[in-house]
């Protein structure tokens, strides 16, 4: 084995990046060549559930939005590792379960320390 | 051995001091957001010094599940990094003492978090264990950078910091996934021992991975061309914190460069040694010089000791280059490491409180010190002229041994850099004690009264500064016939 072989495994990324891009590419060339063309006011304006578009797209967002998107991103990956843990608990055993317990007291006394600086509190 | 029945008592004083750090930071917004707390610094204090106890306790031989490694050397790195975390711990009292602004609590719990993640760090035998350490150490310097959150100049140290950081972390990793790749293992031994044989195979992509984690790792180190984030960063942070990182984030950073390169790097038969030995000693030397001569230039005490840290770093690099016997360059850079601690703390414990007196960081509030408090003024010229490497001080000791051990590598031309700009950071340490000893005071300026916690804090420096210069043997005695 010498570098040779080690980039000739590269082949296969260079085919997913090709693949990556010609899809897309293709698809939506292909749509717009048999799609037929008729555009209106009403039909170009911006879709949003359903309600009337207002104002510009770039706003200022409240300071506070981004410390609360901060506590949900954390409980949300906590989210993620607890689902693993919990359904391979029974192999883990008590060193598992300990170990998840820890985690989660930690994230805990978080939750308590935003909830004491009023993070929590939307004004 | 799986991570079950593996011998987890090694990573008590780790244990210990992340129960302490969590009990710290649940005291402190249990207690209220705002006010002084002066007691969770003596708590921080404690917590640190019990932890020492601990490691120094629990010293000896053995891995857990070949993730934690426990010997000399990362006993001897944990106990200078958390007797350095203390002592900046004491500095930051009087500091906020001085600053109600400051959210108090977490300032000490984060400072104990990033002593952990320093701990990990040194103690890691595994690269994913070495890079959560090294994270956690991270991002902890990143908000103690920012914390004073109305200063301008805190705040964009701090973006400044936290950019180029994540970055080098980018590096670092990039780095090891290239080890990872090559040999299927994280485990720092066990790439190790077969990095010899794979280098034979992919030169290339080994050197590249040396690279990469000379680059993130330098860049935490600050050595040159990755130092360019450490005077803005240092001049905004609040004192205390460009202390910690002068200190601790850079002894830290030297325990994983000699963890990695002198393990990982040094292949079974020296055959790797040669292809990375004259990259550090290239940088060194440019480390050296850009440090030195760029400190020449500055105005701003804590922008001069940035310099300074930078080129103290080219001389701590010395030992790593001219590698003659591993065991020994270890020996060599515990012992200056030890040296820098006390020399740098004490500095900035006298910067502390000088500037915060003055509310000024430029070398003008240095004026006529030795006329406002005598025993300041001499306590910071030994600290200056211990960096600077004059005789009779532990500088002095710790360079001349650097000197040697490159002249015995066959290095020097290295070490004659070395000796070269030494003489020239004369100059700018010179700088600051003529403002103390030959100028008059500033005519607002009054009686300086240092507070109990920064007084000890000298004298413990000062203490350990002109002993190891004048009895080295004490230290280096011991320190030259261990096995690291």
């Amino acid at each position: 084995m010498g570098l040779g072989v080690y980039f000739d495994n590269y082949i296969f990324v260079l085919l997913f990046m090709f693949l990556g891009v010609a899809l897309p590419v293709g698809a939506l060339t292909f749509g717009r060549l048999v799609r037929p063309n008729n555009p209106y006011p009403t039909k170009l304006t911006t879709y949003e559930s359903g309600i009337e578009p207002t104002g510009d797209a770039q706003v200022r967002y409240h300071v506070a939005y981004y410390i609360v998107a901060l506590e949900f991103v954390i409980f949300d990956v906590e989210t993620v590792f607890l689902y693993p843990w919990a359904v391979a608990l029974g192999e883990l055993g008590w060193v598992g379960l300990n170990a998840g317990l820890i985690f989660i007291a930690i994230l805990g006394l978080g939750l308590a320390y935003s909830w004491k600086k009023k993070v929590l509190e939307w004004n | 051995m799986s991570a079950y029945n593996a011998n987890w008592s090694l990573m008590t004083p780790e244990i210990v001091l992340g129960i302490l750090a969590l009990v710290i930071f649940t005291i402190d917004f249990m207690t209220g957001v705002k006010g002084k707390k002066p007691f969770l610094g003596r708590m921080s204090i404690i917590a640190l010094l019990v932890t020492a106890v601990l490691v120094y306790i629990n010293r000896g031989a053995g891995t857990i599940a070949d993730i934690f490694i426990v010997d000399h050397f990362s006993t001897m790195f944990k106990i200078i990094l958390l007797v350095g975390v203390a002592i900046v711990i004491a500095i930051s009292m009087h500091y906020l003492d001085k600053n109600d602004d400051v959210y108090q609590g977490e300032f000490y719990s984060l400072m104990l978090f990033a002593a952990l993640g320093a701990m990990l760090m040194v103690s890691s035998a595994d690269l994913i264990t070495l890079y959560i350490g090294l994270e956690l150490l991270s991002i902890s310097s990143y908000c103690l950078a920012g914390f004073k959150k109305h200063n301008r100049k805190s705040t964009e140290g701090a973006i400044k910091y936290v950019v180029l950081g994540g970055t080098a972390s980018a590096f670092i990793l990039y780095g090891m996934s290239f080890l990872y790749g090559l040999t299927g293992t994280t485990s720092i031994i066990d790439i190790s021992q077969v990095i010899s044989s794979l280098y034979v195979d992919y030169p290339f992509i080994v050197v590249m991975s040396i690279l990469f984690m000379l680059a993130g790792f330098g860049f935490k180190i600050s050595i040159v061309p990755f130092h360019m984030w450490a005077p803005d960063v240092y001049e905004g942070s609040p004192t205390p914190v460009t202390a910690f990182l002068s200190v601790v984030s850079k002894i830290a950073g030297f325990a994983i460069v000699l963890r990695v390169f002198f393990t990982t790097f040094l292949g079974s038969e020296g055959v790797l040694y040669d292809e990375w030995t004259w990259i550090i000693a290239i940088i060194a030397t440019v480390t050296m010089i850009v440090g030195n001569l760029i400190a020449l230039t500055q105005k701003n005490i804590k922008r001069l000791m940035a310099y300074s840290g930078v080129a103290q770093a080219g001389y701590l690099l010395v030992p790593i280059a001219a590698i003659f016997i591993p065991s020994y360059s270890i020996g060599v850079i515990i012992f200056y490491s030890i040296v820098y601690v006390f020399m740098t703390l004490g500095a900035f414990a006298i910067i502390t409180l000088v500037t915060e007196d003055s509310g000024r960081d430029d070398f003008s509030s240095f004026s006529g010190l030795y006329k406002r408090s005598p025993y300041m003024a001499i306590a910071m010229s030994v600290f200056l002229l211990g960096l600077a490497g004059l005789p009779l001080t532990a500088g002095f000791v710790g360079k001349a041994w650097i000197f040697i051990s490159a002249a015995q590598a066959g290095m020097l031309w290295l070490a004659g850099v070395m000796f070269v700009t030494s003489v020239i950071s004369f100059y700018y340490y010179f700088g600051v004690i003529k403002q103390m000893f030959m100028n008059e005071p500033n005519p607002n300026d009054v009686e300086l009264k240092a507070p109990l916690s920064i007084s000890v804090v000298v004298t413990i420096a000062l203490a350990v500064t002109i002993i190891l210069g004048v009895l080295p043997g004490l230290m280096i005695d011991w320190i030259a016939y261990i096995q690291w």
